[in-house]
């Protein structure tokens, strides 16, 4: 479905975030990307969504395809019409002096037609929470609520393919495994779903395959299972390794296998 | 008494215009975070495009020629390098707008003599007008502000100023610095209650601008275009991330403040009469918004009412005392009073703190 060739991204002409990053996603997976802070994770999902330009970010090198057409370059707003790609930005991307129903309303504003009232119904089906919510002003929200507002506010542009950054940002463990749970259902409706995480550990046990991303490169990939197994993500991402503790200095980047690099 | 509530009531009416201008910089401000300063010179040239479509003013055409070829070559520009269009089309459409904007200029539209009837003419003129107004305020945003989109608000302020000068200057040396005698025309409604007197022109220009003021609150709060006007104002990156054109978005703020600034103009000439320098009226939606708060649609009208209110009652009251001219200077005393007790405005936001 997407594939990403090489990428290379800078911001300000200057500070070169991904260096020559390559992936592909599939129809119908959830692919999981789990990666320190400042790997380039973000900013993965920005250049795919065309809002790099937003930022000031330039792809100097390599392409972005959707479905074998490059779409670098292209308006965020025509990505999204024209490719179904809807990207859900971190740290809960909805409009706070807007109200729910609002929020949901100028989600769709892309696609406006008849039926947009039958889909706010529908998102308000996956997420009950809302409909009881749905005329207060979304500021007022929980994180919670205003986590599934966003994902809900996403699927009113009726994505094929939906790239979440960090849902699981600042929530409560109880909530972010219903919102897990949630993000597999909609897989399974047919959504592709990119997702950006930092808890490695419960991305990968919806996942379907996974990425590591460090310094804007890809350093290892596999099936979210092996992932999950590996002992060098379970010691870095997951908190867990063979050995129970390890001093920092056994951590360093150059003491890794040398295939990653 | 009477004498203060006749007042009152005539500052409510030039308050309602006071107050359309107050809107037509909050919109602004509250989508891009930008003050207009340009607001004068919009409001100048809002008018001239009425008052050359209602009066029927001919330019020379050393004057018509130039403006139609700026015109031509800035529209091509526009559609050529921002919208995409191919070249020859964009070339062709920009040709088109350009010998439209020089017939009009140089033949004029002879509406005068087509159509007797004032309020007839008033009626087909005014909304050429404020197509035109909207027009242009697209172009100025097109080619002024857009590249500024993702930058700090402090510059988009920075170019309003420069607009102000390099309008007020064109406007100049198209029409030159005398002043046009403004009249419209409009069937007499003056009101004599008793011992009330509130006169034509004012009820005129208080019904137009709470007209527009209304359709405007409309537009924002009720139709799915007002939905994505609001949401980008919030945040343009959320906004574009959920497929709201945010670019476009803001060149329609422009058009429609543009607009609403032409309408605010018209009523304004019609007072007295028009000139380059008309546009110094547009200073007073600077206390009309501060009073009112920055960001509120509602703080406009409020604050607009009691600009208004408080310029005839200082006019009315306190300069027969001998202060001639302390009716310009008492909106920003209430300007002062009102920002030590309330800094963001009567109605500026508050902003949401979730605990």
């Amino acid at each position: 479905m997407l594939a990403i060739e090489n990428l290379r991204v800078v911001y300000h002409d200057v500070i070169s975030v991904l260096n020559g990053i390559s992936l592909d996603v599939n129809d119908g997976e959830v692919l999981i990307i789990i990666g320190a802070n400042g790997a380039g994770k973000t900013t993965l999902l920005r250049s795919v969504s065309g809002m790099i330009d937003f930022y000031d970010g330039d792809i100097i090198e390599g392409d972005i395809k959707m479905g074998g057409v490059s779409i670098k370059g292209i308006d965020a707003t025509d990505i999204m019409k024209r490719y179904g790609v809807t990207y859900v930005m971190e740290d809960r991307p909805v409009f706070w002096y807007l109200t729910i129903e609002e929020n949901l309303g100028a989600a769709s504003f892309s696609r406006w037609d008849k039926r947009v009232k039958a889909d706010m119904e529908e998102v308000f089906d996956y997420f009950p929470v809302l409909r009881a919510l749905k005329r207060r002003r979304a500021g007022y929200a929980s994180g919670g609520e205003q986590q599934m507002l966003s994902i809900g506010m996403a699927l009113m542009t009726k994505p094929k393919l939906l790239l979440l950054d960090e849902p699981s940002l600042g929530l409560a463990p109880l909530i972010t495994e219903e919102l897990f749970k949630i993000i597999r259902q909609l897989n399974e409706t047919g959504i592709t779903i990119v997702l950006v995480e930092q808890n490695a550990h419960a991305a990968l046990n919806i996942g379907t395959r996974g990425y590591v991303v460090e310094m804007g490169r890809i350093v290892l990939d596999g099936k979210a299972q092996e992932l999950l197994e590996n002992e060098d993500v379970r010691e870095f991402y997951l908190g867990s390794g063979e050995k129970e503790r390890k001093s920092y200095k056994e951590a360093k980047r150059y003491k890794r296998r040398k295939r990653w690099l | 008494m009477i004498d203060l509530i006749q007042t009152l009531g005539s500052g409510v009416l030039v308050g309602l215009v006071y107050a359309l201008l107050g809107l037509c910089i909050v919109i602004i401000y509250k989508a891009s975070e930008a003050f207009n300063f340009a607001i004068g010179e919009f409001l100048v040239i809002g008018s001239f495009l009425f008052y050359v479509l209602f009066f029927d003013e001919n330019l020379p055409w050393d004057k018509a020629l130039p403006l139609g070829i700026l015109i031509f070559l800035l529209l091509s520009f526009i559609l050529f390098f921002d919208q995409n269009l191919r070249l020859l089309l964009a070339l062709f459409l920009g040709l088109m707008a350009g010998s439209i904007i020089f017939y009009v200029l140089f033949f004029g539209l002879n509406l005068p003599s087509l159509i007797a009837s004032p309020i007839l003419r008033f009626l087909i003129a005014l909304p050429l007008g404020l197509v035109a107004a909207g027009i242009v305020g697209a172009i100025v945003e097109r080619l002024t502000i857009k590249p500024l989109l993702g930058r700090s608000p402090i510059s988009m302020t920075i170019v309003s100023l420069g607009l102000a000068f390099l309008l007020r200057a064109s406007v100049q040396l198209i029409f030159g610095s005398h002043s046009y005698s403004f009249f419209l025309d409009l069937p007499d409604i003056t009101l004599e209650i008793g011992d009330f007197l509130f006169l034509s022109d004012p009820i005129w220009a208080g019904i137009l601008s709470i007209a527009t003021f209304g359709l405007i609150i409309v537009f924002l709060f009720r139709t799915r275009w007002g939905l994505a006007i609001r949401a980008t104002s919030e945040d343009q990156a959320k906004a574009m991330a959920f497929g709201i054109n945010a670019r476009f978005i803001l060149l329609i703020i422009w058009a429609i403040s543009s607009v609403c600034i032409a309408v605010a103009g018209i009523m304004i000439s019609n007072f007295g009469a028009l000139s380059s320098l008309s546009g110094i009226v547009g200073l007073r939606a600077i206390p009309v918004v501060l009073i009112g708060g920055m960001d509120s649609i509602g703080g406009a009208l409020v604050g607009g009412i009691i600009v208004g209110m408080c310029e005839a009652i200082a006019g009315a009251y306190i300069e027969p005392m001998g202060l001639i001219g302390f009716k310009d200077v008492a909106p920003y005393i209430l300007l002062l009073i009102v920002l030590f007790i309330r800094p963001y405005g009567l109605f500026g936001t508050v902003r949401i703190e979730r605990v």
